[in-house]
């Protein structure tokens, strides 16, 4: 999976149009000249045919080494360590959030009755439809301009984080809370619900004790998606709230053709998700006994 | 010093020291902000917002672009610098003078002057940073170009250097004062390369304490500092502490951190908010247009439709584009009518040739053999459409920019002409003017000096370089303008040098090449808090050198 990924990188990458050694010189139009072009040609390996620099880079890949960035000029697993921290906090924090407001929204709007049910609905479906970008620059306008409780852009600490996580985590809630919503309600249905209510539970315990466990499976799986979902959403997020991490770099690597940052970036989304991938499996299975029971039979 | 976020107008309020003036600042009643102190005070950091993109590399040698310019100004002097007036003056170099040829130059040099890491500043300090321009190993654009005729830097003593050039060149003082040519220490440039991009050392009134990649560059002051230039206001150290220079790419989010006391300077300042920041009264604008070439659209006289001048001059008079610039730009932005930035001296202009003519626009074009027009109302010819390709770079053209192409679009169907525009990334962009795909474009060029316009019109501009640029877009090609152009670079006299560049301007106008808009736009906000902050008069970053906050 990883090599297919940097394979995809590399020529993907190569289609956009852009030489990599202006990359290397301060972007497009530097109006370099002749001898500095070749000079950066011949360090990079870039005058080289596409299918040795494609085995070059595959090889180094294999070893562990991400290679040089060709604008900043340090290691490119220097500067990705460097923003993962900030990236996987601001994306970890606001799955957790988007949970915690699913459980809260499908728990009201199955218990609330026709006027709650559609108005769950109703939110759930215009949260997830929110544009980051949009939710964004709203949110700046309300909390930071006109209320003045959080700064527009990051300070590093945790007031700074509220706004980007609210911002990820609200349209990602939506489609928690819809996924959910159905499960619950099909669960609801079900027989072991009646004979729960026959043996006198009341309808707040059964929700909890029995209904939510069935309802989270698929959002649990859905969660390995929702990291991938957080990580694009990071690079406009990280952009406005002027945030460092992972989703600027990769947008300036892009924007610079900077190949060896964008492999780099790529290739630690997918090890983060197949992480998520064991991540959820073994979620999936506290929250199904049945899963464990196929496994011992 | 910003971690927490008290607003700043709390600091306005002690500086103020009236309750009552700072009760009309707060109820928005006045008009112009009330200068905070006259007494410049020492200490604290000043927090700086860019919305450029961040540099690659700090040591502005390498590449050479604006966001280099704006942290380099904090932290290296060059040779000479500009005054207001367009005057070369002192910098670290007292004096200079030209060999009766114009082919030698030497300087003669401060001799009290350190770099901030003890290494002194002298003769043989010039001429490795020449050298360190000069070869290819540098990656250098700017700083290289700049030095084209240079063939040779020597230390004549411990305090001269002397240039030896292949031609005259007029233009050598400007390129030289240029914040991409500032001083560096010969022992922070023997790191290599990718040290001295992370922290390169200057003589500059402030040092690079911290770079944090994709967050923020921390400078500290030089306590040392001996050298400003000779226009600026005050001698020895700079009053602040430091400056914390941070990106925030996003324009809305820029303001509201400026707003809320979180920043004290933006860059970058798009024209809503300048109208916004006009309206709340608690900031100042600093308005330092670019030197070097206007913004101006250039049509491309290489081939049809516009290598007939009667369709060039249709175009323009075709195209009525004082309303949108008043409209769109909220006033900010003044009308040009020079291929020259309002800075230069030699900035020469003629409105005349600009009036809005609809009549006469189709008339020439009738003239033209486009006297035919199709169902869409667009003038055709030999069963081809007068279609303008007009390819607009979203990284160079800011959105106000871009409504006001789109407005030119409306107007030049009342002439026939069908102008198509393409939105591209920088990448996809250079690739159509290298495919020599497109009629009109519009693109900046930041120089020091009238020597912009043989960049920008010296028919030998047009062959692209290897990398694919090329700077004469409107792909002029008259040889008497090529002459102009070549003998205004080498002369030394200055009024004759004026004189030159007038004519070849007038040439440029009155062939319809090019459509003046305005000067290349660089607005900064500037907080309550802050005082005493100009721009160089060289490429019009801002110097902190001279500010000081306000507690």
């Amino acid at each position: 999976m990883l090599w297919a990924v940097a394979t995809l990188t590399f020529f993907a990458i190569r289609l956009i149009p852009g030489d990599p050694a202006e990359a290397v010189l301060g972007g497009p139009g530097s109006q370099a000249s002749e001898e500095t072009l070749e000079q950066v040609r011949r360090d990079y390996g870039l005058d080289q045919p596409l299918v040795a620099q494609y085995l070059q880079s595959l090889g180094r890949l294999a070893t562990g080494d991400l290679g040089s960035s060709y604008a900043l000029k340090v290691p490119v697993g220097e500067l990705l360590a460097a923003q993962l921290g900030g990236t996987i906090l601001l994306a970890v924090v606001a799955l957790a959030l988007a949970w915690l407001i699913a459980i809260g929204l499908s728990l009201w709007s199955t218990t609330g009755g026709r006027v709650a049910a559609s108005v769950g609905q109703g939110i759930e479906l215009t949260s997830a439809a929110l544009p980051h970008f949009w939710l964004a620059t709203v949110l700046i306008a309300v909390f930071s301009t006109q209320l003045g409780w959080f700064p527009p852009v990051s300070t590093g600490d945790l007031r700074g984080l509220i706004l980007p996580v609210v911002t990820l985590a609200l349209p990602l809630s939506g489609f928690l809370a819809q996924v959910m919503r159905g499960t619950l309600l099909d669960t609801l249905d079900s027989p072991f619900i009646l004979s729960a209510r026959a043996r006198g539970e009341g309808e707040i315990g059964i929700r909890l004790r029995h209904a939510l466990r069935h309802a989270a499976i698929p959002g649990i799986s859905l969660s390995g998606w929702a990291l991938g979902y957080l990580i694009s959403g990071a690079v406009v997020v990280e952009t406005i709230f002027a945030r460092p991490g992972l989703g600027r770099t990769l947008l300036q690597a892009v924007t610079l053709r900077d190949v060896p940052v964008v492999t780099g970036v790529v290739i630690v989304v997918a090890v983060v998700y197949i992480l998520m991938t064991v991540v959820t499996d073994a979620a999936s299975r506290l929250a199904d006994p049945r899963l464990r029971l196929e496994e011992t039979r | 010093m910003h971690s927490a976020l008290p607003p700043r107008s709390r600091r306005g309020l002690a500086a103020v020291g009236a309750l009552a003036a700072a009760a009309l600042v707060l109820t928005g009643c006045q008009a112009t902000p009330t200068p905070p102190s006259d007494t410049p005070t020492s200490g604290g950091t000043l927090t700086y917002a860019s919305g450029d993109a961040e540099p690659t590399c700090l040591d502005p040698h390498v590449g050479g672009n604006y966001p280099q310019a704006l942290l380099a100004t904090q932290v290296f002097d060059s040779l000479v610098s500009r005054n207001a007036d367009g005057e070369i003056i002192p910098w670290l170099a007292t004096a200079w003078e030209v060999a009766e040829d114009g082919l030698s130059w030497e300087f003669t040099l401060r001799d009290d002057v350190t770099f901030t890491d003890g290494t002194p500043f002298n003769a043989e300090a010039v001429v490795v940073n020449m050298n360190h321009l000069q070869d290819p190993a540098t990656e250098s654009s700017t700083g290289y170009l700049a030095l084209g005729k240079v063939s040779a830097v020597e230390a004549v003593s411990e305090t001269v250097a002397r240039f030896e050039l292949t031609q005259p060149d007029s233009a050598l003082l400007e390129s030289l004062a240029q914040p991409w040519l500032g001083i560096e220490s010969p022992a922070g440039i023997a790191r290599g390369m990718e040290e001295n991009c992370e922290s390169p050392i200057g003589t500059g009134p402030f040092v690079i304490d911290e770079w944090v990649k994709q967050d923020h560059v921390s400078l500290v002051r030089n306590d040392d500092y001996v050298s400003p230039p000779a226009d600026a206001s005050h001698e020895g150290a700079a009053y602040l502490d430091g400056i914390d220079w941070r990106f925030i790419p996003d324009s809305a989010s820029r303001y509201a951190a400026l707003q809320s006391g979180q920043v004290d300077v933006i860059d970058n300042a798009q024209p809503d908010t300048l109208a916004a920041a006009e309206e709340a009264g608690t900031l100042t604008e600093l308005d330092a247009p670019r030197p070097g070439a206007s913004n101006r659209i250039e049509l491309n006289s290489g081939k049809a439709p516009f290598d007939d001048v009667r369709v060039r001059e249709a175009f323009v008079r075709a195209v009525d584009i004082n309303d949108g610039i008043d409209s769109l730009f909220f006033g900010s932005a003044t009308r040009s009518y020079s291929p020259l930035s309002s800075v230069e001296v030699a900035a020469y202009s003629d409105d005349s040739l600009f009036d809005v003519d609809l009549d006469r626009a189709n008339e020439l074009l009738d003239e033209a053999g486009w006297s035919e027009r199709d169902a869409d109302g667009y003038r055709v010819k030999d069963g081809e459409r007068l279609t303008l390709d007009f390819p607009v770079s979203t990284n160079q053209s800011i959105p106000a920019e871009q409504s006001l192409f789109e407005q030119i679009q409306a107007t030049a169907k009342d002439a026939g002409f069908e102008v198509s525009i393409s939105l591209l990334d920088l990448s996809g962009w250079y690739t159509a003017l290298g495919a020599n795909e497109y009629d009109i474009v519009s693109a900046p060029y930041t120089k020091l000096g009238p020597d912009v316009l043989r960049i920008l019109f010296h028919s030998s501009g047009i062959t692209p370089a290897p990398s694919g640029y090329f700077a004469n877009h409107a792909q002029v090609s008259i040889p008497t303008l090529d002459e102009l152009l070549t003998r205004a670079s080498e002369v030394t006299d200055e009024t004759e040098r004026d004189e030159l560049y007038a004519d070849a301007q007038r040439l440029i106008l009155e062939g319809y090449y090019v459509l003046p808009l305005y000067d290349q736009q660089n607005h900064f906000l500037i907080g309550p808090a802050v005082s005493g902050t100009r721009a160089l008069p060289t490429v019009s970053t801002p110097t902190f050198y001279d500010a000081w906050l306000t507690d």
